[in-house]
This record gives structure tokens, sequence and C-alpha cells, in this order.
């Protein structure tokens, strides 16, 4: 006990060793103790004893199979979102205005007014996550509202108190463009019990009209087989 | 991995179906609904896909990185939600239960001992066992678990430490023997 921290005699800091390796202690308790676990060669080997088991709990789960369904979302979404793009996409990024809105003044000018008609024809611009967002409102048929973020040309949707699909269906989301029949996505998704959900609409936006959404049986369909519940308007 | 970090999307493939069941099978009992473990599991291999980079083998098996993002989605889940309540999974529960052994060495080794793991955790004394999993599973802090069974904090950490330490010792030899069951 030589090269322990002073301060702390061993049935103290003993005692959170557990709850640290659990993920049960609270954040401040957790610095304090990963701080502690710098001095403490006792709790470093208790946690690592610990660690051990807590590692294995996963496997004491009820085994139960991943659906094709499932997999089938996730290597579609992985398909339609290449590395490269995806995390770019994603990263936060440094915030900074787009060179034609900040090179001249009178053009910063020109382009706030012309910033400010788009947001009075129902459409937001936000930089919130450092690029610039077009928040885009959806008409929601029924309970909820929702809205289509778009950054980069990839697009989000966030939807709140919105009903669940059907018992045995699932929402599907649509791209639909000016001249075309809407278009199936990878992204099928239900919502939370407050009706929440945030979807990324896989693919880029540009040159899409519409993303819509609609419940479908339950693994998707090739095209809608009920009235859209949310519509967003992007030209 | 090293070709998932490249952007390998068929490397991607094969980890998802090496750890796909057990990453579902750990978001269902986390959450207990079908769908939303659905979603977990997509949300937590997608951010997989996007931050592969991330992963250090030093840190430990893929497999504890999978479950550990998994696990980790499904508690900020609970937390936007904030909803609390019981989301134990009956062994009956709507999700397919995977068939018996038909596969490989490594998963009749993976499933003994998985058998093992849950034999020791059932051992525990109740109280033990309980406070464990409203952490691990229910992703409750010691002092939220504390103000829910109406006990002092340091019993809830003294219950956590008695269980692992009763489940370390039970478990040597299998953690000996274990081959990378998380590989």
């Amino acid at each position: 006990m030589t090269d322990k921290d002073s301060t702390a005699d061993e049935r103290e800091c003993g005692a959170d060793v557990a709850a640290y390796a659990l993920g049960a202690l609270d954040p401040e308790e957790a610095a304090a103790f990963v701080r502690h676990l710098d001095a403490c060669t006792v709790c470093r080997d208790e946690l690592a004893s610990f660690q051990q088991v807590v590692n294995a709990l996963p496997m004491t789960a009820p085994p139960h199979r991943a659906s094709p369904r499932l997999r089938r979302r996730v290597l579609r979404a992985v398909a339609s979102e290449p590395r490269g793009a995806g995390a770019s996409g994603l990263s936060p990024r440094p915030r900074r205005m787009p060179g034609w809105l900040s090179s001249r003044p009178a053009v910063s000018l020109a382009a706030v007014l012309v910033l400010a008609v788009v947001v009075f024809a129902g459409v937001r611009l936000t930089s919130s996550t450092g690029d610039l967002t077009r928040v885009v409102p959806a008409q929601v048929t029924g309970r909820g509202t929702a809205e289509l973020r778009i950054t980069q040309g990839r697009g989000e949707l966030v939807v709140n108190r919105l009903s669940p699909p059907p018992p045995g269906e699932i929402y599907e989301v649509w791209i639909k463009r000016a001249h075309g029949s809407p278009a199936p996505t990878s992204a099928l998704f239900s919502v939370t019990a407050g009706g929440s959900a945030n979807i990324g609409v896989p693919g880029n936006l540009n040159g899409v009209a519409v993303v819509m959404v609609t419940p479908e049986p339950a693994g998707g369909s090739r095209a809608p087989t009920h009235p859209a519940v949310i519509v967003a308007r992007l030209a | 991995m090293a070709l998932v970090r490249d952007g390998d999307a068929r490397a991607f493939e094969v980890v998802f179906d090496r750890h796909a069941d057990a990453a579902f099978s750990l978001a269902y009992r986390m959450c207990g609904r079908r769908n939303a473990a659905e979603d977990l599991v997509q949300e937590a291999f997608l951010s997989l896909w996007r931050s592969g980079a991330r992963y250090d083998r030093a840190r430990g098996s893929v497999r504890s990185w999978v479950l550990g993002v998994v696990r980790n989605r499904t508690i900020d889940h609970f937390r936007r939600e904030a909803v609390h309540t019981s989301r134990d999974v009956s062994d009956d529960g709507v999700a397919e239960r995977i068939p018996s052994p038909d596969d490989t060495v490594t998963e009749v080794q993976r499933r003994d001992d998985a058998s093992e793991i849950r034999g020791a955790l059932r051992a525990l004394p109740a109280d033990q066992r309980h406070v464990i999993e409203l952490a691990y599973f229910g992703g409750f802090s010691h002092s939220q678990i504390a103000d829910m069974l109406k006990l002092p904090t340091g019993t809830v950490k003294g219950r956590m430490r008695l269980g692992l330490t009763k489940m370390r010792m039970e478990l040597g030899d299998t953690f000996g023997s274990m081959r990378e069951v998380s590989q």
C-alpha cells in the first residue's frame, strides 16, 4: 500500500472499483476514481480482474438471432455511405461562412436578405453543427411533428410525438425527384415510446424534390403501399 | 479491422455477421423491445463503420469493442427517453432464439463459455445479482439503484463488489482457458 494515494484508505477506494467497472459511478465520482487509479496499484489490479468479468456479462444475455431485415438495413446503409463521405458528412467541422457569403460586405448583405426570404418561405437555415443546415418543416398526417435537416446534401429526418407504425409494420423513408416515382431507401424505422426518432436519409439529396415516409410491412416495400404520413418538400 | 478502417464494405460485412447476434442479444436484453434493439444495433454498427479507425486492438477484442458501443448507445437511448421502467426480457421473448449448436468449433466454445458465465451470474445471491444487472443492463448509476431499492449507496457498491468478486473466483478457470471468445 506504500504506493497508494495517501488521502484515501484502501476501504474507501476499493469500494468504488466494482461500481466503476460496471459504469455505475456518477461522472464526478468516476473522474475522481480515474485520478486515484494513477496512484493505486491495488485498485488497478482489482479493476483489471473485475473488467474481465464485466466484459463477459453480455454473454449472459439470452441469445437471439439478428434478423435478416436488420442485416439488410445495416449493409444497405453502409453501401450508401462510403467511408469518406460518411466520415466527412458527420464529423463536426470548423464553423465558417461560405466564401460567397463572406467575401464582400455588399454581397453578404444581399445574401442575408436572400436567406431571410427563404426563412419566410418556411425553410430555416441554421449553423449549429458547424455547417449551414437547411431545416425543412414537414407535413405530418395525424399526430406529431417532423422536420428534415439537410447539411451538405445529407438529410436527417427528426420526428417527435409521432404515432408508432401499425402492428407488424414499419416506417419507410422514400425520396422523390421532380419527375419520378418515390424511390425506396434503406431507412426503415420505428419511433420511441415518446414518438421520436432521428433517421439519416441515405444518399445525397441534391435534386430530390420530396422526402416522404409511409408505413409499410416489416422489411419495407419496393413501392409505397400506404399514403404518406410525413412529407417534406424540398423544391 | 484494418480493411474496415480503410473503408472496405465487404470486410465490414464480415464483422457484422460475426458480431450481430451478440450485439442484438445485448441490445434486446437491455431495452426489451425488438424494434428499438434493431434500431440501436443499426446505429451502433453505422457508428462503427464511420469510426473504424478508432478501434485499438491493444484495448480489447473486436467483440468487446462492438458490444461496448452497443451498450453505450443503448444507455444513451435510455437517457434520451428517460424510460427507466422494467426492461427485463423473458427467455420466451418475441425475437428468434438462436438455434442449437450447428456451427464452428469457435461458436461451440463461445456457447460453452457463455453457459458458464450465465451459471456464475445465476449462482450469485439475488441481491448481488440484481444490482449488477441493474447497473450493467439497465445503465443505472449506483445512486439511482440505491434510490430505487431504498438502500444506502455503500450497500449497493458493496453488493456490486461482492458479486463481481464471486464471479471472478467462480470463472477463474473459464477465463484462463477462454479462447478469444470475443474476437
